[in-house]
């Protein structure tokens, strides 16, 4: 794992205070989507398909602060649509670094090296650019369905580096993917200088246009299993270990779809980032009213029957590093020797 | 959705074969415009994001062709609603981008986005 150590305490200290509190419920990691519009059209998102003047609307700034402080978490994932198109991303970021949120700006780093030279952002341990990288060149490209983009997102991410951000990557890995190319991704990745990556496997979305490709757990459990077994020390990644392992089919855990909360222009969601059944006006009534019976694997929720997605099950991760000293043991254990 | 799947153009009659709760729950689902028409006869075309069928007043909530609202509905003031706005996500498959991609490699059109 690669985190900063100030990022672990952060989210350590935090976590210890929800469970003395006696809190059953809490959130991990915001969500926070200021716009649904995308320079992309990627065949696996479900997340821009609206209607025009559905994407011509975004956030104001202080909305995005009060969802911020109204549910509390200590990291804020700014996902979207492209985040680099709100207009007010600048102000945001600097707001958030100002209360001391760790950010994660989702990016496809189309923009990036042109909102890097306007000196839209300055570096700070509380913030990362999370560039979205597939796979390699090839790989990457199909899965945003543009040619070119993966050689663009490469330069952003020299480029935010040279000039001292933090930076990480995002991939979705979906049915079909080589594990070998996928190892080699990860090399490729990792000799860019990145902090670290982040994986998931694909979920289906029921307005994705791409629901054939996506992984089913046996197939994804085979996918992690021969891509991360044998892992090379040089790779990082900025996630829970005990959520890799999950993926690698070594461990189970149950969803917790309130764990990362997401806010947009139409509100809280419910039930969860990847799932839209509604939305609550605030995140008290989202947290009290939701039925968070009907989702997650137990439930026999068709919906949830297959879903590993990092959104649901990197919280149970950390809830379950937390909960026992075995789960504190282990997940020392993977983040010191950095096998999975 | 799948590239032949989609409400477009649908008018349906409550009653006629399908509840209330039903056509809500697939305006709720469908990623297009639509038209809710009240018992009044007054019409309100936007896009319906929300609804709350388990609410003391059940609902939904929309907002306009403009963008403003969001509009709140009762299911009680709704007599139908009609899928009269594009479904954005009807044909736009990943085997639609295969098969432009394919095309651009033979030199004919380019793939969609480029």
């Amino acid at each position: 794992m690669s985190l900063p150590v100030s990022q672990m305490w952060a989210v350590a200290s935090y976590v210890v205070k929800q469970r003395l509190a006696g809190r059953k419920r809490y959130p991990l990691v915001l969500m926070l989507e200021p716009l649904f519009r995308c320079n992309l059209a990627c065949a696996g998102c479900g997340k821009i398909q609206y209607p025009a003047q559905i994407l011509r609307k975004h956030l104001t700034v202080e909305q995005c602060l009060a969802a911020v402080e109204e549910c509390g978490t200590p990291i804020v994932s700014i996902p979207g649509g492209e985040p680099l198109m709100y207009p007010e991303i600048g102000p945001l970021v600097k707001e958030l670094i100002a209360r001391r949120k760790y950010v994660y700006l989702c990016t496809n780093a189309i923009l990036l090296k042109e909102k890097l030279e306007a000196g839209l952002f300055t570096p700070s341990k509380y913030f990362s650019f999370s560039v979205h990288l597939d796979g390699l060149q090839e790989e990457h490209d199909e899965a945003v369905c543009r040619d070119g983009v993966y050689v663009q997102a490469v330069e952003g991410i020299k480029d935010a580096l040279r000039r001292g951000f933090r930076v990480t990557t995002n991939s979705t890995l979906f049915d079909g993917a080589s594990p070998l190319r996928v190892r080699e991704f990860f090399d490729e990745v990792m000799s860019l200088g990145v902090e670290g990556m982040m994986i998931s496997p694909g979920y289906s979305y029921s307005k994705a246009p791409d629901q054939e490709h996506f992984l089913r757990t046996q197939r994804a459990h085979d996918l992690f299993s021969r891509v991360l077994s044998n892992p090379k020390p040089r790779w990082r990644f900025n996630q829970s270990p005990l959520f890799l392992q999950f993926l690698m089919g070594k461990r189970d855990f149950e969803c917790t779809p309130w764990g990362n909360p997401t806010y947009n222009v139409f509100g809280w969601q419910r039930p969860c980032y990847l799932l839209q059944e509604g939305y609550a006006a605030t995140f008290k009534e989202l947290l009290e009213t939701t039925r968070w019976e009907n989702y997650g694997r137990s439930s026999g929720n068709e919906k949830c029957r297959d879903c590993m997605v990092h959104c649901g099950y990197e919280p149970s991760a950390v809830h379950h590093t937390f909960a026992s000293w075995r789960g504190f043991r282990d997940t020392v254990t993977a983040t010191v020797t950095g096998r999975y | 959705m799948s590239d032949g799947t989609t409400l477009e153009g649908w008018a349906p009659e409550i009653g006629r074969g399908v509840s209330l709760d039903e056509v809500v729950d697939k305006a709720f689902d469908y990623r297009g415009n639509v038209t809710v028409v009240k018992t009044d006869g007054s019409e309100t075309e936007g896009y319906l994001f929300n609804r709350n069928a388990d609410a003391a007043v059940p609902f939904v909530q929309m907002f306009d062709l403009n963008g403003a609202g969001p509009y709140t509905i009762a299911y009680r003031e709704i007599r139908t609603i009609r899928f009269t706005g594009r479904d954005t996500a009807a044909g736009n498959s990943y085997a639609a981008w295969l098969r432009a991609k394919e095309a651009a490699r033979s030199g004919s059109a380019p793939p969609k986005g480029v």
